[in-house]
């Protein structure tokens, strides 16, 4: 507290102090009356100086990530015959703007896991690199253990869970898919709050919606790869065209007990001469 | 001179009227009286071999190891005390991990062979700790080539092209010199190398041994390795082959 | 006892390289009641001989743990120091559980165990651990057993005793080394009782002590798909009296053939111990080494200098 710059005592304890500040000392700070504080008496300063951060922890709470910035959509999953497989899109869009169009959203982990991610990208590779810390600890023991999908699985969640606790969380849908040598086919799913579950086929985000109700209806767990693929393939078309935030230009990786396989980018044929969109105003009766 | 038993010679933290630290050269003397390890530096690539007695047949044989990873471009191996020398793999995995995670990039092989060294080095400051009895060879390929380090537990750390150390290593530091590991490949100098270590060996006591080996290398794709147990076996065959060859003929020279 | 100048102090090296304080430690594992451990393809066992201050006034010490569903222990030396590695162990299967939801491999168990060792032998404010372990386990790699030592060491083996007059037992291991690998689970219990029951200590013909009761002895076994199961008391009873019941036949056929061999045609004499083990419970390997003529017959009734 500085003697000099001590408010009368109505002004500080009046109703335009926020609640949060404790005692009135902590209100009329140096800086409300403009005056440099002893810390920063340099004129272009860079950091913020103490009197500032203090005052505004005072005036408002500490914020975390609030929204993401460049994100991945959709992330697919199933099950087939003889492993999974999994598809995502290879935008990274910042708002709506397509900004990045070479992201690879699915990571090898090792050859029996990989993981997808939808959300923040940033904090997708922190979490690649999480990921690829422990794939060089098991390298290390050089004991004949790799991790199972499911052991990652159960990893990011409380990854994931924690972060959620500390109130700063890592802004992804996860889906992790894989074979393991005892239980077979592993698909599994991970939100930003650390909800998870497992299933035979999983989506996440816009996905969860439109690609869902197609896996409901047509995964089997013995069908074949070629089936699978085809199904997967369906499914990101009718997401293709209504999804804003995505673009033609897919990844497919599969997961096999022989490894994993993750395919070069390629695109779907779409069809856009449909009738319905020569005068799209013509069948959306009642709208405006 | 004032050494074994005029009372200089137990604390870490107290010097001999000469300048010696005599518990710091005792620790030491467990990494020069215990198994012999070798690291060699090649053209494409570095190994490393230790020999270890081969206690009972109950054990199994891939137990007890002497070589360890500590992250994908670089290994080590320990002589003397195995349970001192894993506490410098734990810092050695530690400290690369970190780098890793700070900086996105492998640690370079010096760096991490300095921060051991500085790491043993603490041991013998304190008189409350005790210097570790072991050391750490290491083996690794980094963009500045493939590396031989070893760092003591006296905290000093150097660069090597062909080192040995524990029981007959002056021999085999002999041996090393002849040899031109610069111009061999890590495939031809692995024969090499155990045969140096075979050469070596107390022949008056009737022990097996066991060679543990292992590279990185251009081959392993600068990953570092154990070597392959059937090509491990096959190179201590043909090394054992080879020794007996040489010596028979030596035989009929006399 | 003082040795030298340099045997009083964990932080003190000797000329040589050596550190006594840790050497004595290792010295409190053999004080300790022998435990003896063996593995097969599937599941690995372990036996041990618990000891009481007094056999007829107090009970017997437990000195085998249970730490996770896929990891045993026995333990040999000061119980008390084994009891805090236990608890840690046990803290770290399931810190390992609770993020990874599946069991922690055993080595990697064993190597931080051991680490936890080698600490304590380089730090002025603590000693040694006055114990060693036999560790059992199965994970992803199938069935493990494990020996650490006071020193920080470990080492994995098909087979192993340690603590008091374990050399008996490790000879009956190492003789029968090769039957272990194959054999069915009540046969690798058998085995290792036999081979504890080697350490019982010098004893004669019909003297009760120095033999393996359902009291003093605890056996605990893993496997796949078996989780850890501890056996005391009645649960034991059964295998020990299974032993026993099996020494009694060999002694009676090894007499039989002793008396065969003495009378003038030998051939019937050999059909006689051949015909004898088939009658009960003896197992296969049982009746072989039984129809062996002289050699192995009374393997677990000769006296502890001679085994």
């Amino acid at each position: 507290m500085i003697p000099h710059c001590q408010l009368p005592s109505h002004i500080a304890t009046g109703p335009h102090v926020s609640p949060f500040v404790s005692s009135p000392s902590h209100a009329g700070r140096a800086e409300d009356l403009h005056v440099p504080s002893s810390g920063s008496s340099a004129p272009f300063s860079v950091a913020p100086s103490a009197d500032h951060a203090e005052a505004s922890a005072g005036a408002e709470p500490r914020k975390h990530t609030t929204y993401p910035y460049v994100t991945g959509n959709s992330v697919l999953a199933i099950k087939y015959k003889d492993g999974v497989l999994m598809a995502a899109d290879m935008l990274g869009a910042y708002g709506s703007t397509k900004r990045y169009k070479s992201v690879q959203r699915i990571l090898r982990v090792n050859d029996t896991t990989i993981v997808g991610a939808s959300g923040e990208i940033s904090d997708f590779q922190y979490i690649s690199n999480l990921l690829d810390e422990l794939m060089t600890q098991d390298f290390c023991y050089d004991d004949g253990c790799t991790m199972t999908p499911k052991e990652v699985h159960a990893y990011l969640c409380r990854v994931m869970y924690n972060r959620r606790n500390k109130m700063d969380p890592l802004w992804n849908s996860l889906v992790v898919a894989g074979v393991d040598k005892t239980s077979g086919s592993f698909v599994g799913s991970v939100g930003m709050l650390g909800t998870s579950y497992t299933d035979s086929h999983v989506a996440t985000s816009f996905g969860n919606h439109l690609s869902r109700p197609l896996f409901r209806e047509f995964q089997r767990d013995d069908m074949s790869l070629e089936e699978a693929v085809s199904l997967m393939q369906e499914a990101l078309r009718v997401l293709f065209y209504r999804d804003k935030t995505s673009i033609n230009k897919y990844v497919l990786a599969k997961v096999e007990s022989s490894g994993v396989a993750i395919s070069k980018p390629f695109a779907l044929d779409t069809k856009w001469d449909l009738k319905a969109f020569v005068n799209p105003s013509k069948h959306a009766v009642g709208s405006w | 001179m004032s050494g074994v038993g005029s009372g200089y010679d137990l604390s870490v933290t107290t010097f001999s009227p000469e300048g010696r630290v005599f518990q710091v050269e005792y620790a030491g003397k467990a990494t020069d009286n215990g198994v012999p390890c070798v690291g060699v530096c090649c053209k494409d690539g570095a190994i490393l071999a230790v020999e270890k007695p081969e206690e009972t047949k109950m054990m199994l044989p891939q137990s007890n190891r002497r070589i360890f990873t500590v992250s994908r471009h670089c290994g080590m191996a320990v002589p003397g005390k195995l349970p001192d020398g894993r506490q410098i793999v734990s810092r050695a995995h530690q400290e690369a991990e970190q780098y890793k995670r700070f900086y996105g990039e492998t640690i370079p092989t010096k760096v991490l062979c300095d921060r051991l060294a500085n790491f043993c080095h603490v041991f013998s400051l304190y008189w409350s700790l005790r210097p570790l009895g072991s050391a750490a060879l290491t083996a690794s390929f980094d963009d500045q080539g493939p590396h031989i380090y070893l760092s003591e537990t006296n905290g000093v750390s150097y660069r090597y092209y062909g080192i040995a150390v524990g029981k007959g290593r002056q021999g085999i530091k002999t041996e090393l010199e002849r040899l031109k590991l610069g111009e061999m490949t890590t495939r031809e100098a692995l024969k090499v190398v155990c045969k140096c270590l075979m050469r070596q060996r107390d022949e008056s006591s009737n022990k097996k041994y066991e060679i543990e080996l292992a590279w990185i290398s251009e081959e392993t794709g600068r990953e570092f390795q154990r070597v392959p147990e059937d090509l491990a076996k096959q190179t201590v065959e043909d090394a054992k082959k080879e020794i007996e060859q040489e010596d028979s003929d030596s035989d009929m020279e006399a | 006892m003082f040795r030298n100048q340099y045997d009083t102090d964990v932080t003190t090296w000797s000329p040589q390289g050596r550190i006594f304080q840790v050497e004595y430690a290792m010295e409190a594992v053999k004080q300790g009641g022998c435990a003896v451990g063996i593995r097969n393809k599937t599941h690995a066992v372990i036996a041990a001989l618990k000891l009481s201050q007094d056999a007829d006034l107090s009970s017997y010490q437990k000195k085998v743990f249970k730490i996770d569903n896929h990891v045993g222990i026995a333990v040999s030396g000061l119980i008390a120091d084994g009891r805090i590695l236990c608890r840690y162990m046990r803290n770290e299967c399931l810190n390992h559980k609770f993020v990874y939801e599946s069991p922690l491999p055993v080595s990697r168990l064993i190597r931080d165990v051991a680490d936890r060792h080698q600490v304590a032998t380089a730090r002025s404010w603590k000693r040694p651990f006055g114990v060693g372990l036999l560790c059992i386990g199965h994970d992803q790699t199938g069935p493990h057993l494990f020996q650490t030592c006071p020193s920080g060491n470990y080492w994995e083996y098909y087979a192993i005793a340690m603590g008091s007059r374990s050399q008996a037992s490790k000879t009956y291991l190492e003789k029968k080394l090769e039957d272990f690998e194959s054999c069915d689970l009540d046969a690798l219990v058998k085995h290792a009782l036999r081979a504890l029951e080697e350490s019982c200590g010098t004893r004669k013909k019909d003297d009760k002590d120095g033999k393996l009761t359902k009291d003093n002895c605890t056996v605990a076994l893993v496997g796949e798909g078996n989780p850890l199961l501890v056996l005391d008391g009645e649960d034991v009873a059964q295998y020990v009296d299974a032993i026993h019941a099996e020494q009694e036949e060999q002694a009676v056929a090894a007499t039989a053939a002793a008396a065969a061999e003495m009378s003038i045609d030998g051939s019937q004499g050999r059909d006689a111990t051949a015909d004898m083990p088939d009658a009960p419970t003896g197992g296969a390997e049982e009746g072989a080494a039984a129809a062996g003529e002289d050699a192995p017959a009374s393997e677990g009734q000769q006296p502890m200098e001679e085994g």
